[in-house]
């Protein structure tokens, strides 16, 4: 999951405020239960005082002396924490055997109130403390009952509570994160499939978003298609005034080269040159300009073999004086990740480019590689040499003047291609001519059979 | 030979036209599609240059409307269309060429002759019949080597006929081929310049077949046809 992410957001924002909410809670819990712990330790030492005031009497010769024992044996283990000791204005009078050689002293007397307090005990541990003063019959002074036990004794308790707790919120903590974790992605679905939809439409395996999304994401979703269809329209309207554009220059660049060409002179001649290198331009700008408009429409697609075999029924014909034949060999399959008129205006160049230079044939073989789809037209001709090679893509250049064309040709398949992030790379072909390569963006095969 | 032009710029057209007619042939002008259409299917033409955007009519709809009719005469496609698309269009819809404008006039006039010479079934620029010949390319005519000289219209005559060479051509074949559709069409014309034409090239060349028209037949082949008159 990236950080910039809607997920990330969702799940990060709920995460910390389960965490602090637990938390919160945690401490909450812990110290209702440290409290409850307190006032039930409270409640046993008080127990014991009671006992202890009940079993303790005045014995023979005024002295103070005890019925039973407590029945609680840590009273009789030295320091094992349990600690009981009676004593008057002077000093203690009887203490438990636990405080060994210790004495617990007394507070003053506050009219027989419970008094609850904490001191420290042996061992540097703390104790807490229950006492009540008591008159007790046939003695004359005042008593100080007093029970003591180790605060450690809560403090265990509360630590095995505490991380018993612990673990508990931990571990609900990390489901309800999951279960977070869970609804975000499944929330996130639709957008998922949008992220899917753009991609098969970048791939050129389909033309608008399909399908239906939640009422939250739909105005998106129509929107984007929307945006296509509106590209579409400009691209196709640009097209248009394209075609009108070079309708209304060619004509009169016709009239005025014949009208030229008929007379002599140099006015004649100028006019000639200059509606030559008018042509020219015209020429090699409609057809970026075209190109240009259409390169970076989405969505298109367009099987190779077709508008090869309709190139070379095309082709034939125009070559037909000299007996020119195209062989076409390939996969079906294959297609061009472009518009259909780029495909032409490169394929027909290229072709076209091969069959006024060959002597009787033609070979155009379609193969794929590289997730990329490899056209190689090959001629019979005399070929090129490197030299002339580096010179074909030269804009407006001729390598003989003697076969018509304006020497446009295989610039402007350059220009095509690129655009489309392809190449043109020139060789020599096996039947001895020239070997014109282009590699073409190509719809992977898998998403073309579908 | 006799051409349909079809152009809906009228400067062009005349400069079309008049080059036409400046390489020897008879040329009817017609300016939208319907025109064209009407004049294709109605009248015989030797080849037809067709603009394709046009007016009423497109062109490629013109010409598919002429093919569907049976109406097979080369038609040499001239149009500022100039997409590898609208080239196969234009092919598929039945043309037999395709120039795009702009263009050079000799161009055009270079694949007219090779589109006509085809659709007659020749393969070279010269035409030949025994010692006579002419070449296409430069409307010269010779007999044995010696220049021979010859009007436009007796030109445009013996064209048509060593075109056809060994075929009975008739006298309306002959009218319609050889003049536009202006021209006062007195198929008595066709006998005066037949006349003409054998004093210049020779009787012998060309025999009058009756009731059936004429025919051009090199002399060594004549005594082996059968159906040659003397």
């Amino acid at each position: 999951m990236k950080f910039n992410s809607l997920a990330f957001r969702l799940v990060a924002g709920a995460g910390l405020w389960i965490a602090a909410a637990l938390v919160a809670g945690g401490f909450a819990l812990s110290g209702i239960f440290e409290d409850s712990v307190e006032r039930s330790f409270d409640a046993r030492l008080e127990v014991y005082l009671d006992g202890l005031i009940a079993v303790s009497r005045a014995g023979a010769a005024g002295r103070l002396e005890l019925a039973r024992g407590l029945g609680e044996p840590r009273f009789t283990q030295p320091y094992s924490g349990w600690y009981w000791e009676i004593a008057g204005p002077h000093g203690p009078i009887l203490r438990s055997r636990s405080l060994w050689d210790m004495v617990l002293d007394a507070r003053p007397d506050e009219g027989g109130t419970l008094l609850i307090y904490e001191i420290d005990g042996p061992d540097e541990n703390r104790l807490r403390v229950v006492e009540r003063d008591v008159s007790l019959p046939n003695m004359p002074d005042r008593l100080h009952y007093i029970v003591a036990a180790e605060q450690s004794e809560i403090g265990s308790e509360v630590a095995r509570f505490d991380k018993a707790l612990a673990w508990a919120l931990a571990l609900l903590g990390g489901g309800l994160i999951a279960a977070v974790f869970i609804q975000v992605r499944f929330g996130l679905i639709p957008l998922r499939r949008m992220e899917a939809a753009l991609a098969a439409i970048r791939a050129g395996r389909a033309e608008r978003l399909e399908g239906s999304f939640p009422k939250e994401v739909q105005p998106l979703a129509d929107e984007l298609n929307a945006l296509l269809e509106h590209n579409a329209d400009v691209v196709e309207r640009a097209r248009t005034h394209v075609g009108n554009l070079a309708h209304a220059l060619k004509t009169p660049l016709a009239v005025l080269s014949n009208e030229s060409g008929d007379s002599t002179g140099p006015l004649a001649d100028s006019v000639a040159r200059q509606t030559g290198v008018m042509r020219r331009q015209v020429d090699h700008y409609l057809a970026r300009a075209r190109t240009a408009a259409r390169a970076r429409v989405l969505g298109a697609r367009t099987y190779i073999l077709p508008v090869v075999e309709d190139l070379q029924r095309t082709l034939e014909r125009i070559h037909i004086d000299r007996g020119i034949t195209i062989a076409v060999e390939g996969d079906p399959g294959i297609a061009f990740r472009g518009e259909r008129q780029d495909l032409e205006e490169i394929l027909g160049n290229v072709m076209d480019n091969g069959c006024k230079w060959a002597r009787k044939r033609v070979v155009v073989k379609l193969a794929r590689a590289d997730q990329r789809a490899v056209v190689d037209v090959e001629d019979d001709g005399p070929g090129l040499s490197p030299e002339e090679r580096a010179q074909v893509f030269e804009r407006g250049k001729r390598l003989d003047e003697a076969v018509p064309g304006t020497g446009l040709g295989l610039a402007i398949v350059r220009d095509i291609a690129e655009l489309y992030g392809g190449s043109v790379s020139l060789g020599s072909a096996s039947l001895g001519g020239l070997r014109v390569t282009l590699v073409l963006p190509s719809v992977d095969a898998a998403a073309a059979a579908s | 030979m006799r051409i349909l032009a079809v152009e809906d710029d009228p400067e062009l057209a005349r400069q079309i036209a008049e080059a036409l007619k400046g390489a020897g042939y008879a040329v009817d002008l017609a300016h939208d599609g319907e025109q064209a259409h009407y004049l294709g299917e109605a009248e015989a033409y030797d080849a037809v240059v067709l603009d394709l955007g046009l007016p009423v009519v497109d062109g490629i709809t013109v010409l598919e409307r002429w093919r569907r009719a049976g109406r097979n005469m080369p038609v040499l496609i001239l149009t500022a269309r100039d997409r590898w698309s609208e080239k196969v269009a234009g092919f598929d819809a039945g043309a037999d060429d395709y120039v795009t404008k702009p263009f050079q006039m000799e161009e055009v006039l270079a694949r007219l002759r090779a589109l006509i010479r085809r659709a007659a079934g020749h393969a070279s620029a010269e035409l030949e019949c025994g010692p006579l010949r002419l070449d296409t390319r430069s409307s010269r005519v010779t007999r044995d080597g010696v220049p021979v000289k010859l009007t436009a219209q007796e030109y445009r005559l013996l064209a048509y006929l060593l075109h056809h060479r060994g075929r009975v051509v008739s006298r309306t074949e002959l009218t319609e081929h050889l003049y536009d559709q202006d021209f006062d069409r007195d198929s008595n014309t066709i006998e005066v310049f037949i006349g003409r034409l054998r004093k210049k090239i020779g009787a012998e060349l060309i025999q009058t077949v009756r009731g059936l028209g004429y025919q051009l037949t090199p002399p060594d082949s004549r005594a082996k046809g059968p159906e040659a008159s003397p």
